[in-house]
C-alpha cells in the first residue's frame, strides 16, 4: 500500500497534474456557481478536454471540477439563495439567512472549512477503505458483477425520492435500451441501427451525457425564462469578516466531525450521493441539537450550515469508493467519470489498483490537494470569482451551448452527432417536463454494455440456467440486498401512510428527484 | 378523468417498449444462435418485457391529483425551438462554411435570440472568441479542421 501511495504521490505532484487540480477547482467553482448547472454538468463539460490528456491527469481534472462545483454551489446558495445544484439546497437553509444578517463572509468561510474537513476526512477513510474493498472484490466472478450492477441500478432508483421509484426504474431500462443500439460485441450483428452508418458504433457516451446534462440543463433555464432574471449584485463590502471566533469553532467542530463520517458512509452507498447525505446530516444535526439551538435552525444556525457542507463533500469523496473498487458509480457524476475511464480503455473495478495503480492512487492523493486548493486559493478569491456571475446571461448561455456542442463535435468530427444532440435534448426536455429523472438513464446506459457481457458469460458458464444468481453465496447476498433496496421504499411509504403523516421538516424528497450528487 | 404526467409518461414508454420489442425480434441472428443460452436478442427481449411491465405499473400507480397534470403554460417554447434550430444550422454551417465562420454565426445568432441587440457587443463577444478558439485548436493543439465544402468547391480543391 505504501508503494501505491508513493506512486500516487509522484503522479499527483507532477507540475502538470497540480495545475489540473487548480484549474479543475476553479472551473468547477465557477460552473457550480451558475444556478442550474451542477457537478454533473460541470464534469460533463470537462470530458472533451480530458480526452487529450493522459488518464491520471484527466481524472484528476474531473475530480477537481467535481469538488469545485460542489463548493461553487454552496457559494451561490449562501450569497444569492440560488443553489447551483441539488446537493447544496440545504446549505441555503441556514447560509442565506446568515448572509442576510451581513455575515456572508463568516458563512462562506465556515462552508469552506466544513467542506475542507469533510473532504479530507473522506479522503483519509477512502485511503484505507478502497484498497481493502478492492482486494476483496478481486475474487468476484461474472455472476457477482452482474448482481452488483443490478444492485447499482436498483439503488439509484430506490434513492430517487418518493413516488419516483418506478419512473427512475423506467429511465434505467431506457438507458439500457439506448446502450443496445449499435454493434453487438458478442455476435457482431448490428442492432437498432435502422440502416444508418452513423449508428453502427452506437450512441457515444459523451454525446448522451452532454446532451442530457449540459445542453438540457441550459435549455431548461431558457424554457423557464430564468435567463431573464438578473443576478442580485453581490456587494463585496457587505461580506463581513471571514473570521470565526474560538467559541464558534468549538460549537461546530463536533458537528463537522460527525457529519463528515456520516456523509462518507452515505456516499459509499450506490446511488445515494451528496444530496441525500446533506439532507440526512442536516436532519441528524437538528435532532441532536438542544431545544434552544433547534429554534435557530433555518434562521442562520452555524451548526445547520456546517452539517450539510461537511456531509456533502465527504459524500462526494465516498462515492469514489464503489467507482474505484467495483467499477460501479455511486452517483450521476461518478457515472460520467466511469464513462470517461472506459473511454480511456481503463476498466474501473477491482483490477484498477493492480493494473493502473497510478490512476487509482493519484486520484486519492489529488483529493487532498483539491481540498487544500479550495481552502487556500478559492476562499480568498471568492469575491472575484463571483464577479464572473455578472457576465450577462444572453452572452453566457450561447457560450455554454457552444462548448457543449463543439466538445462532442471535436471528438468525432461528425456533424451527425450535433443533430443527434439536438434530438436527444428535445426528448430530454419532454421527459423532464414529465418529471422523469435523468441520472438513472445515464447510469443504465453506461452499465448496459458491461452488464450484457457479464450476463452473457454467466449464462454461458451455467449453460443457460439462471441458477448462477443463487448458487454462490456472494452472488446470492448481493441479489438479496438489491431486492431489499428495491422493496424498502414502497414498504416504508406504505407503513408511513398507515401511521399518519408525520410533521417532518422539508425532507430530501423535495430536491433529489434529479439524483444529482 | 384527469390525465396526469404519470399517465402520459407511462403510455409513451409502453409504446416505446412495444416498438423496441418488435424491432428486437428483427435483429438478425447467426445460424444456430437460437439454440444458444445467450444471443443478440436476449437482452433486448428482456428489456422490452421489463419496460412494458414498468410502464403498466406506472400507469396503474399514477396518482390522479390535479397538481400532477402536465401544464405547458409559462414555458418559452418558441425561444427554445429557435435555439435548437440554431444548433442544427450550426451543424450544417460547419459542413459548408467551416469552423470559424460557423462559430461566429452561431454565437451572434445565440446572443441575438437571447435579446442582445447592440451590434458592437454582438461582434466583440463572438469574433475574437471564435478566432481565439480556432487559433488554439489549429495552431496550438494541431487539430485539423476541415474547411467548408463551399470553399473547397469554389477553389476546386
Amino acid at each position: 500500500m505504501l508503494d501505491g501511495i508513493m506512486t500516487g504521490l509522484t503522479t499527483a505532484v507532477m507540475p502538470f497534474n497540480l495545475l489540473m487540480v487548480v484549474v479543475g477547482c476553479f472551473a468547477g467553482t465557477f460552473i457550480g456557481m451558475l444556478p442550474g448547472l451542477g457537478p454533473i454538468s460541470a464534469v460533463a463539460l470537462m470530458i472533451p478536454i480530458t480526452y487529450g490528456l493522459d488518464p491520471s491527469s484527466g481524472i484528476i481534472l474531473m475530480a477537481g471540477v467535481y469538488y469545485g462545483a460542489v463548493f461553487g454551489g454552496s457559494t451561490s446558495s449562501i450569497l444569492i439563495n440560488a443553489p447551483g445544484c441539488a446537493s447544496t439546497v440545504v446549505t441555503s437553509f441556514d447560509g442565506y439567512p446568515l448572509a442576510q444578517q451581513k455575515q456572508a463572509g463568516k458563512a462562506l468561510a465556515l462552508a469552506a472549512y466544513s467542506s475542507f474537513t469533510g473532504g479530507t476526512i473522506g479522503a483519509i477513510v477512502l485511503l484505507f477503505a478502497a484498497p481493502a474493498l478492492a482486494s476483496v472484490s478481486l475474487s468476484f466472478q461474472s455472476s457477482d458483477y452482474f448482481a452488483l450492477m443490478i444492485l447499482g441500478l436498483t439503488a439509484v432508483a430506490a434513492f430517487s425520492g418518493k413516488g419516483q421509484v418506478i419512473k427512475a426504474l423506467i429511465m434505467t431500462v431506457f438507458g439500457l435500451m439506448i446502450a443496445t443500439v449499435g454493434t453487438d460485441v458478442t455476435s457482431g450483428t448490428t442492432r437498432f441501427t435502422f440502416g444508418s452508418v452513423d449508428l453502427i458504433d452506437g450512441i457515444s457516451f459523451l454525446l448522451l451525457a452532454m446532451a442530457t446534462f449540459a445542453l438540457t440543463e441550459v435549455v431548461m433555464t431558457i424554457l423557464k425564462g430564468q435567463h431573464k432574471e438578473e443576478e442580485e449584485q453581490i456587494d463585496m463590502s457587505q461580506l463581513g469578516s471571514m473570521k470565526l471566533s474560538k467559541e464558534e469553532i468549538k460549537q461546530v467542530a463536533p458537528t463537522i466531525g460527525r457529519s463528515s463520517v456520516f456523509g462518507f458512509l452515505v456516499g459509499i452507498l450506490p446511488g445515494a450521493g451528496a444530496t441525500i447525505a446533506s439532507f440526512l446530516a442536516y436532519g441528524l444535526e437538528r435532532n441532536l441539537a438542544s431545544a434552544k439551538e433547534k429554534l435557530k435552525f433555518g434562521k442562520g444556525s452555524l451548526r445547520g450550515l456546517a452539517a450539510p457542507e461537511s456531509a456533502n463533500n465527504a459524500a462526494s469523496t465516498g462515492s469514489f469508493v464503489p467507482l474505484l473498487t467495483l467499477g460501479i458509480p455511486g452517483s450521476g457524476t461518478t457515472a460520467i467519470m466511469l464513462g470517461a475511464l472506459i473511454a480511456y480503455g481503463i476498466q474501473p473495478g477491482p483490477r484498477l489498483f493492480l493494473d493502473n495503480p497510478d490512476v487509482f492512487w493519484s486520484v486519492i492523493i489529488s483529493m487532498y490537494f483539491g481540498n487544500l486548493v479550495l481552502l487556500i486559493l478559492n476562499l480568498p478569491l471568492i469575491p472575484y470569482i463571483s464577479r464572473l456571475l455578472v457576465i450577462p446571461r444572453p452572452i453566457l448561455i450561447p457560450l455554454i451551448l457552444f462548448f457543449s456542442i463543439t466538445g462532442v463535435y471535436l471528438v468525432s468530427f461528425n456533424t451527425f452527432d450535433i443533430h443527434m444532440m439536438a434530438l436527444i435534448t428535445v426528448i430530454a426536455i419532454f421527459l423532464k417536463l414529465l418529471e422523469f429523472p435523468m441520472a438513472p438513464m445515464l447510469l443504465g446506459f453506461i452499465l448496459g454494455g458491461l452488464m450484457e457481457n457479464n450476463l452473457s458469460r454467466a449464462l454461458t458458464i451455467s449453460d443457460g440456467s439462471f441458477a448462477f444468481l443463487w448458487e454462490r453465496p456472494l452472488t446470492l447476498s448481493i441479489v438479496v440486498v438489491a431486492v431489499v433496496v428495491l422493496l424498502l421504499p414502497p414498504l416504508i411509504d406504505l407503513y408511513r401512510s398507515k401511521k399518519k403523516p408525520s410533521t417532518e421538516v422539508r425532507g430530501p424528497e423535495t430536491a433529489i428527484t434529479e439524483g444529482e450528487g | 378523468m384527469t390525465i396526469t404526467k404519470d399517465h402520459i409518461g407511462g403510455l409513451v414508454f409502453l409504446g416505446l417498449s412495444v416498438a423496441y420489442g418488435y424491432y428486437a425480434g428483427q435483429i438478425p441472428l447467426l445460424p444456430g444462435d437460437e439454440f444458444e443460452p445467450f444471443h443478440a436478442q436476449t437482452v433486448p427481449n428482456a428489456l422490452a418485457l421489463l419496460g412494458s411491465l414498468l410502464s403498466v405499473a406506472l400507469l396503474l400507480s399514477a396518482t390522479r391529483s390535479p397538481g400532477n397534470k402536465l401544464s405547458l403554460r409559462g414555458y418559452d417554447f418558441p425561444l427554445v425551438s429557435k435555439l435548437l434550430l440554431l444548433v442544427v444550422l450550426f451543424a450544417l454551417a460547419l459542413e459548408w462554411v467551416g469552423f470559424l465562420l460557423a462559430t461566429i454565426f452561431f454565437l451572434i445568432g445565440g446572443y441575438w435570440l437571447l435579446g442582445e441587440r447592440r451590434i458592437k457587443t454582438l461582434l466583440v463577444a463572438s469574433v475574437p472568441f471564435a478566432v481565439g478558439i480556432w487559433f488554439v485548436l489549429t495552431q496550438l493543439l494541431d487539430i485539423y479542421l476541415a474547411p467548408g465544402q463551399l470553399f473547397s468547391q469554389i477553389t476546386g480543391g
